[in-house]
């Protein structure tokens, strides 16, 4: 039996915690992205809008690089995967966003750093724009290329089971099994003595393709009715992959910010930039520092994203996710670091929420509205704070 | 052909480039041609007999013959985004011109094609045609893309020349005059075709859907195709919405498995489709895969990956075809090309031409007027794609449509249907389960 009792309201709560696991690690790609967008801010007082440009370059050095490994989208023939060559992917987008970001401030934003804020901005938009359009005349586009899945080694996915399933559909499962298996013999014997074809419109072929579907959907059915009588949370191998990588990361950030001299000077200036300069601290190296450090989260999330999620890369690629991450950089209070990750997290699981209760026309609207309520009550975010800032 | 009006959108997309950038996704959808204002597969339940009805008839004179020649005109992406479809409907174009001429051309005179390049962009397609018609063209054959087939058709409902259309499938294209025509079928008959596929050949009973909101394609495809469904007494037990550009669909899929489906339509084209399917596997979401042209790319086998294998989707023909005519046109064209067509363009642009070519012959004088009423005349012609029959059906011929199978790295041609088997309602094929 499907637990029924877990329809409350047209709502299937049977596929909540799935659904909550699915957010938690979409969201993690976008708290990965979002600390770029944060950190720049932090330091610079300046909204990167090129940070997408970023993550979709990233996507297409793990494109490049797995191309490299003979990853090529030839099909038949693919070399042994290991867990070394996604780390040498990982390292590569990584290295090769850090470069990017870096280049990008070096040459447009450091020129304007002394102009007005909305000067920069506009360079940023421009640099966005520049990438997009003009990426399109060198990457791969169209038809669009995508990270070949055979360079996971992690497939298969593993269960967590929440309400066990029930014993009794088993035994229906078992029990409709061998019709079907019977029917489907009687039918592929019978094409293979005849020579016909599986959708011929043959009587005989057709009785025999009607009688195996007859069976297939009674063995079907109750297979599927057994796997959704209980309330389990399937994870991706390559997905948990993905969710410690941005754990690790973001770990890896926060000994780096609080713990360590180049962190506190990250900190200092970001605090007051002026100040920071006069009592010593190189700001252009912090600067530079903290392009390196938000461009290769950049790069470790399009990484990730590019191969795990098997989605063909277009110089587009980043727009939209820099989009969400911006948002949810601004959710959690831009600027602070923490609050990157909890919007991001936030992010994630609002959207799969929104799909849940049967809204997933609405998705990325939503995103959205949640930001307009939580800026209408905490206009500096959720952990940010609330000054108000004279620009 | 739609996933090359996408193509075609991304471009205008490229052009649009002023549109705002920093919120939303600036991409496809919305500059996509056949998205915009002017927009598209309303009414999906249109016959082609309803249209013939209401098709202006178009003011212009035409051409007339003159000189030893014959002169057809076609415009193809020769460059550009759509170059492998522009290549070979042009190869098809010259395999044609080249049989006829052979057997001694039209009436003495032999057949002078002229190509002119739309570099996959619908402004140039509308200037190429223009240039065209001014040399003089009788009739000109093109394009694969809707969005470039209707600044075609523009020009050349004005100047009174009759078109044929290799593969542009958006339904109200046709009604544009009594000059366009085309070779291919429309989104209006994909999804009941595929609709019919489901429920009669594959047995299904609950489907679910998932639609990309953002293409007017797709969501007409999923309508046409739910109404169907529910006609022969399926179910659908779902549909979620996705935009093209999203990259994780696994908040739909959660959803949808929750419904127990035992099949899955996607009518989105196969930059999401992949992708799709790849995490409806991850989710344990184990059912069969079905969907429209949209999916038809090469880029399929690696985007969608082991999980798209098995799935089917709807296509106009295929190399792999036993029909003998099929047999005879891949061995006309290995010899003179050297290797099969890359596309199935390949066979419409054939098509396309070897209608026009025909209809001239048919055409009582040698001028563009009466070539219109000599092509809109047509009986079943014996194309390579299948029969084509314009008489009474306005510019949209009843096609047969081919439904392939997505082997590894090769598509497996399962079931081809005709017209009236699916829109009449008249089964001729399997009666289905009781």
């Amino acid at each position: 039996m499907h637990p029924s009792y877990l329809i409350v309201a047209g709502l299937d709560f049977t596929a909540l915690p799935q659904q909550l696991v699915n957010g938690l690690l979409l969201g993690a790609i976008y708290a990965l992205i979002a600390l770029g967008y944060t950190m720049v801010y932090g330091v610079l007082k300046l909204i990167n809008f090129a940070h997408g440009e970023v993550y979709m370059l990233g996507a297409y050095t793990a494109l490049f690089t797995s191309w490299y490994f003979g990853f090529l989208p030839n099909l038949n023939q693919y070399p042994n995967s290991s867990f070394w060559i996604l780390l040498i992917m990982l390292a590569g987008s990584m290295i090769v966003c850090a470069i990017i970001g870096v280049l990008i401030e070096r040459f447009a934003y450091r020129p304007m750093r002394n102009n007005s804020r909305i000067a920069s901005l506009i360079t940023a938009i421009g640099v966005s724009l520049l990438f997009q359009y003009g990426g399109a005349l060198f990457l791969p586009n169209s038809p669009p290329p995508s990270v070949a899945e055979k360079v996971n080694p992690f497939g298969g996915a593993f269960s967590v089971p929440i309400i066990p399933a029930d014993a009794k559909l088993s035994e229906v499962v078992k029990a409709t099994q061998p019709d079907y298996e019977q029917k489907k013999k009687d039918l592929e014997e019978y094409l293979a003595s005849t020579g016909q074809e599986e959708f011929s419109s043959d009587p005989q072929v057709v009785a025999k393709r009607d009688a195996k579907q007859a069976a297939e959907q009674s063995y079907m059915d109750a297979k599927r009715k057994l796997e959704t009588s209980g309330v389990k949370v399937t994870i991706q191998r390559g997905q948990l992959t993905m969710l410690l990588t941005a754990i690790v990361l973001m770990l890896g950030l926060r000994y780096l910010v609080l713990k360590t001299p180049a962190g506190r000077a990250m900190r200092a200036v970001s605090l007051d930039f002026d100040s920071a300069a006069l009592m010593g601290i190189n700001v252009d190296r912090v600067i530079t520092w903290t392009f390196v450090i938000g461009s290769a989260m950049a790069g470790a999330g399009a990484m990730m994203t590019a191969t795990f999620l098997g989605t063909p890369l277009t110089t587009q690629y980043g727009v939209q996710p820099g989009v969400k991450a911006f948002v949810a950089a601004v959710l959690g209070g831009i600027g602070n670091i923490p609050g990157a990750a909890l919007g991001g997290i936030l992010m994630g699981v609002a959207e799969n929420l929104v799909v849940w209760i049967g809204f997933s026309q609405y998705r990325d609207a939503i995103a959205f509205v949640v930001l307009i309520f939580i800026l209408l009550y905490r206009p500096g975010g959720l952990l940010g704070s609330a000054k108000v800032e004279k620009v | 052909m739609t996933l090359i009006q996408r193509f075609t959108g991304q471009i205008a997309a490229v052009a649009a480039l002023g549109i705002l950038i920093g919120c939303g996704s600036p991409e496809t959808g919305g500059a996509k041609p056949n998205g915009t204002a002017t927009n598209t597969s309303k009414g999906p339940e249109t016959t082609p007999d309803a249209t013939a009805a209401a098709r202006p008839v178009s003011p212009g004179a035409g051409n007339k013959a003159g000189g030893n020649t014959l002169l057809i005109g076609m415009v193809a992406s020769v460059n550009g985004e759509l170059k492998p479809w522009g290549d070979d409907c042009v190869k098809g174009g010259q395999l044609a011109v080249e049989e006829v001429n052979a057997k001694g051309g039209i009436d003495g005179k032999k057949i002078d094609l002229r190509i002119g390049d739309s570099n996959s962009k619908p402004e140039q397609g509308k200037s190429a045609a223009e240039k065209l018609i001014s040399d003089g063209v009788l009739g000109i054959v093109g394009e694969v893309a809707s969005g470039i087939t209707i600044q075609i058709a523009g020009s050349a409902f004005e100047k009174g020349i009759p078109v044929i259309a290799v593969g542009a499938t958006r339904t109200d294209l046709t009604a544009k005059g009594n000059n366009i025509f085309r070779v291919c079928y429309t989104d209006a008959f994909q999804g009941p075709v595929m609709a019919t596929f489901a429920y009669k050949d594959l047995g299904l009973r609950k489907v679910a859907m998932m639609t990309d909101k953002k293409q007017p394609y797709s969501t007409g495809l999923s309508d046409s195709f739910r109404k169907k469904f529910a006609e022969l007494g399926g179910e659908i037990v779902d549909e979620q919405f996705y935009e093209s550009g999203q990259t994780t669909f696994s908040g739909q899929l959660t959803n949808l498995k929750a419904k127990n489906p035992d099949g899955l339509f996607m009518s989105g084209y196969f930059t999401e489709v992949g992708p799709i399917a790849r995490q409806a596997k991850d989710a344990g979401l184990n059912v069969k895969m079905l969907g429209g042209d949209g999916w038809d790319s090469s880029d399929l086998f690696t985007s969608g990956g082991e999980a798209i294998q098995g799935g089917y989707y709807c296509n106009h023909y295929s190399n792999k075809e036993q029909r003998p005519e099929v047999k005879d046109f891949i061995t006309r064209w290995t010899a003179k090309f050297g290797k099969e067509p890359a596309t199935a363009m390949g066979a419409l642009g054939y098509d396309a031409t070897m209608l026009m070519l025909d209809a001239l012959k048919r055409a009582k004088t040698k001028d563009s007027k009466a070539l219109i009423d000599a092509i809109a005349d047509t009986t079943d012609f014996p194309g390579i794609s299948g029969k084509v029959t314009l008489k009474g059906n306005g510019g949209d011929p009843p096609k047969r449509a081919l439904i392939v199978q997505v082997g590894k790295g090769e598509l497996i041609p399962a079931k081809a249907y005709e017209w009236d088997e699916v829109m009449k309602g008249a089964a001729a094929g399997s009666t289905g389960q009781k």
